[in-house]
């Protein structure tokens, strides 16, 4: 056999291995990424779905419990609202009229189980409407020097 | 100030049009044409130079009257903040991106000992072209100079998450790393476009792609070390597609240079070479559409601005334009019997290319598949982590075998006697210190790898120099000054790899509800809420807890984590508090509660921090020796024989008909 043939062999067996690691990781972590309308359209057929949702915590909304680990609020769709419910560490900047991913699953109620938040990163590349106050006003005891 | 800066973008504008045109379309005949092509590259980098300038100052004085200053600037924030609201707009993004393209432009075009060549010429013509379209970015859809319609009295300000000192780092390295790969696909394309596709251009390419790999790697790093201070969850990679974007280009550029290596040594992967330039030019303009599309979803976008399709149109451009003219030269870029045999050097370096492409394939995929999936099946689908970290210990495990064994192989032949014996002696530390490792309870496969394989790494090192101190302590290592460049950055790879795999497989994470004077179990220590902490600075309120840390009685450690209140934003940052050892990190996040005497906090033990910062450090200090060592000209450049009517004085001063060399060291 060549070398060139044995090369060839080995970077096939390698792009090989490659592609089914790719499909075990992918097979058990993929999910739906949908919008706040989505997903309540679709609510019933995503049940048992593992999902990613993106919208704006709707205002007026937020509760977060004074431990920091628990928070409900509503995600802004275009024309409809989606109850979350999350449990687990929340990111700093969760705070009424943000955008932020929710990545978890429907209960039968149609309330989204969150079990990671993403807040979008106000860093880069685009200026955020300067927000009012009442951020994290919900946080017990952490409404700033009064 | 405003007029004068937008009078300066349009000069840059114009100057650095009329520069490309004149660069790449002069020919050889019109001398005139070409040097006021170069004249007008020089005015528009003035030009350019000009107007960051003018930002800056604006900047710095907080002059409100500058839209982009009024949006990421405000009275309190301190100079060097103010510093990097340059970087973390829009705008001032990409002012800053063509700047330093701009002056990466001129060092090339100008730099010493560099003769003028019409790869030279060309090149030059490409960068500054590539400047352009920067420019014309910024005049048509995202102008830095942009007056405010009302001057307010104070600023929006910076995000209080990027008030960190690695943000006045990150951004700018990511941007010079993008830049820099400018000039490795310029050379390419200019290469092809005057058919002078020799060993030429590659000295200058290499060099410049060692440099931009450097760069980019460095800042990519930085954003790790970044998010694992910054946010507060303690990991520093998360497989976004912003990050994602960055890592591409990395990745290709990584097999560019050792397919540049190839090349030079054996004249092979010539094609590869030129499309894998050409491809991490594209993918730093990917990376670009990714940030600024808002088509993907992820942690960092969330703008929806035109910009980000014309770097996408940028970037099919440039593929297009790699392929039709790699295709038009396909006959002097033939190759036969470059791979001398599957233990020479070549061949590893082949199969190592097939893992970094694949890696970046499979990255690639998996950014990509929110659009595709969404256009292919009406779907949007996303790919968690587990798919990205597969694929990363399979073609991360043998390219730790290819690293191990590199030392070992030489170009164009199997290794000799000796080398044979130590890549045995290698394998079989290798092959020990995972049985016992396996013995201590070791159970995880990839760790087990890891661990065999750097010690592999380590002892086919160690021979090398062992054998090369026989024949002399100073003039082998002299010698091989570049080669050992390059196994100073394997080595950094090396604990870098050993620091991701501990790291990741040996995270504990502790939830603990504490008061103060409490303490708690965690991870074989103790640790003691010792006070809480509330005080006001100026523009913030802190509150913080001291956890004091108990290892058999012994304090080993204080930990102070905290939560600030950015009153002008009223937003909260989570400060976490990390103590550093080379066995691991002591990671601890303050959640809340602090006003109410007691303390929500999460402890998490990361093993091997150190050793991720570490093999950047290794690597980056190898690339930089890399940089300084000049390849040998073993081969004095071809010359072409002088007219006979032409004057001896003349004939002495002529110059050679190609500009490049052969650097054919074995």
């Amino acid at each position: 056999m060549t070398t060139g043939r044995k090369l060839a062999i080995g970077v096939f067996v390698i792009v090989g291995v490659t592609a089914y690691m790719a499909y075990l990781g992918a097979s058990t972590g993929w999910q739906y990424y949908l919008t706040v309308d989505e997903c309540v359209a679709d609510a019933r057929a995503l049940a048992e779905d593992r999902i990613r949702v993106g919208g704006t915590v709707a205002h007026q909304s937020l509760r977060i419990t004074g431990d920091g680990r628990h928070a409900a609020f509503s995600l802004q769709g275009q024309r409809h609202r989606l109850p979350v419910v999350c449990t687990g560490p929340l990111p700093d900047r969760l705070s009424e009229g943000i955008d932020v991913l929710v990545e978890g699953r429907l209960d039968a109620s149609g309330c989204l189980r969150g079990e990671k938040i993403i807040a979008r990163c106000a860093s880069k590349y685009e200026s955020r409407p300067a927000r009012a106050t009442a951020q994290r006003a919900a946080r017990a005891g952490k409404d700033g020097p009064e | 100030m405003n007029t004068l800066g937008q009078l300066a973008l349009l000069i840059a504008l114009v100057a650095s049009g009329y520069a490309a045109f004149a660069c790449v379309a002069g020919s050889s005949r019109h001398r005139a044409i070409r040097r006021s092509g170069t004249w007008a590259a020089v005015v528009a980098v003035a030009a350019l130079t000009g107007v960051t300038g003018v930002l800056v100052r604006a900047l710095l004085a907080k002059d409100f009257t500058f839209a982009y200053v009024a949006q990421y600037c405000d009275r309190l924030l301190p100079w060097p903040y103010c510093l990097s609201a340059l970087w973390v707009g829009q705008a001032g993004s990409l002012l800053l991106w063509a700047w330093l393209l701009g002056v990466l432009t001129m060092a090339y075009r100008f730099w010493p000992g560099g003769r003028p060549s019409p790869i030279r010429r060309t090149a030059t013509g490409i960068l500054i072209g590539n400047c352009c379209f920067l420019v014309a970015v910024m005049v048509f859809a995202a102008d830095p100079m942009a007056p405010s319609l009302s001057t307010p009295s104070d600023g929006a300000g910076l995000s209080p998450l990027l008030h960190h000192p690695v943000m006045l780092i990150h951004p700018p390295l990511i941007l010079l790393g993008y830049a820099g790969w400018t000039v490795p696909f310029a050379l390419a394309l200019a290469a092809l476009i005057v058919n002078r596709t020799d060993t030429g251009w590659i000295r200058d390419a290499r060099r410049w792609a060692l440099f931009s790999w450097a760069v980019l790697g460095g800042g990519i790093l930085l954003g790790g070390w970044w998010a694992y201070e910054e946010l507060g969850w303690g990991g520093y990679w998360g497989w976004d597609p912003v990050e994602n974007g960055s890592l591409l280009p990395w990745l290709t550029g990584t097999a560019l240079i050792h397919a540049l290596m190839v090349w030079q040594y054996r004249g092979g992967f010539r094609k590869t070479s030129l499309l894998l330039a050409v491809g991490t030019f594209a993918l730093c303009n990917f990376a670009t559409f990714l940030t600024r599309s808002g088509v993907f979803g992820g942690l960092h976008t969330f703008s929806q601005s035109p910009i980000g399709w014309m770097f996408l149109a940028l970037t099919a451009g440039s593929l297009l334009a790699g392929v039709v003219l790699v295709a038009m030269r396909r006959s002097p870029l033939q190759a036969k019997g470059t791979i001398a045999g599957i233990w020479a050097r070549e061949a590893w370096i082949a199969i190592a290319l097939a893992a970094w492409l694949s890696l970046a394939a499979a990255v690639l995929v998996g950014t990509a598949l929110l659009p595709a999936s969404s256009m292919l099946l009406g779907r949007r689908i996303v790919v968690g982590p587990d798919f990205y970290n597969n694929v990363l210990i399979a073609t991360g495990l043998l390219l730790l075998a290819a690293t191990a064994a590199a030392p070992l192989l030489r170009w164009g032949k199997p290794p000799l006697p000796g080398q044979w014996i130590v890549l045995s002696v290698a394998t079989v530390a290798g092959g020990s210190i995972a049985a016992t490792a396996m013995v201590w309870g070791v159970r995880s496969p990839t760790a087990l790898g890891v661990a065999g394989l750097a010690t592999a790494t380590a002892v086919a090192l160690a021979g090398m120099l062992a054998a090369d101190a026989r024949r002399g302590p100073m003039s082998a290592p002299y010698a091989k000054r570049r080669e050992y460049a390059g196994f100073l950055v394997h080595l950094g790879f090396v604990c870098l790899a050993v620091g991701v795999t501990g790291s990741s497989l040996g995270t504990r994470r502790q939830e603990v509800v504490l008061s103060e004077g409490e303490t708690a179990p965690w991870a074989g220590q103790s640790v003691r809420c010792t006070r809480l902490i509330r005080r006001e600075l100026p523009g913030k309120v802190v509150e913080e807890v001291q956890l004091d840390v108990f290892r058999q009685g012994v304090h080993v450690a204080t930990l102070v984590p905290g939560q600030h209140l950015h009153l002008l934003q009223n937003e909260w940052t989570t400060e976490v508090a990390v103590d550093s050892s080379w066995r691991g990190d002591l990671y601890a996040i303050l959640h809340g509660g602090a006003g109410e005497g007691r303390v929500d906090l999460t402890l998490i033990e990361n093993p091997m921090m150190r050793w991720i910062w570490l093999g950047g450090w290794i690597a980056g200090a190898g690339a930089l020796a890399g940089l300084c060592t000049r390849g040998r000209r073993s081969r004095p450049p071809p010359t072409v024989p002088a007219p006979k009517w032409i004057g001896r004085k003349q004939r002495n001063t002529m110059a050679p008909a190609d500009d490049g060399y052969q650097d054919t060291r074995p």
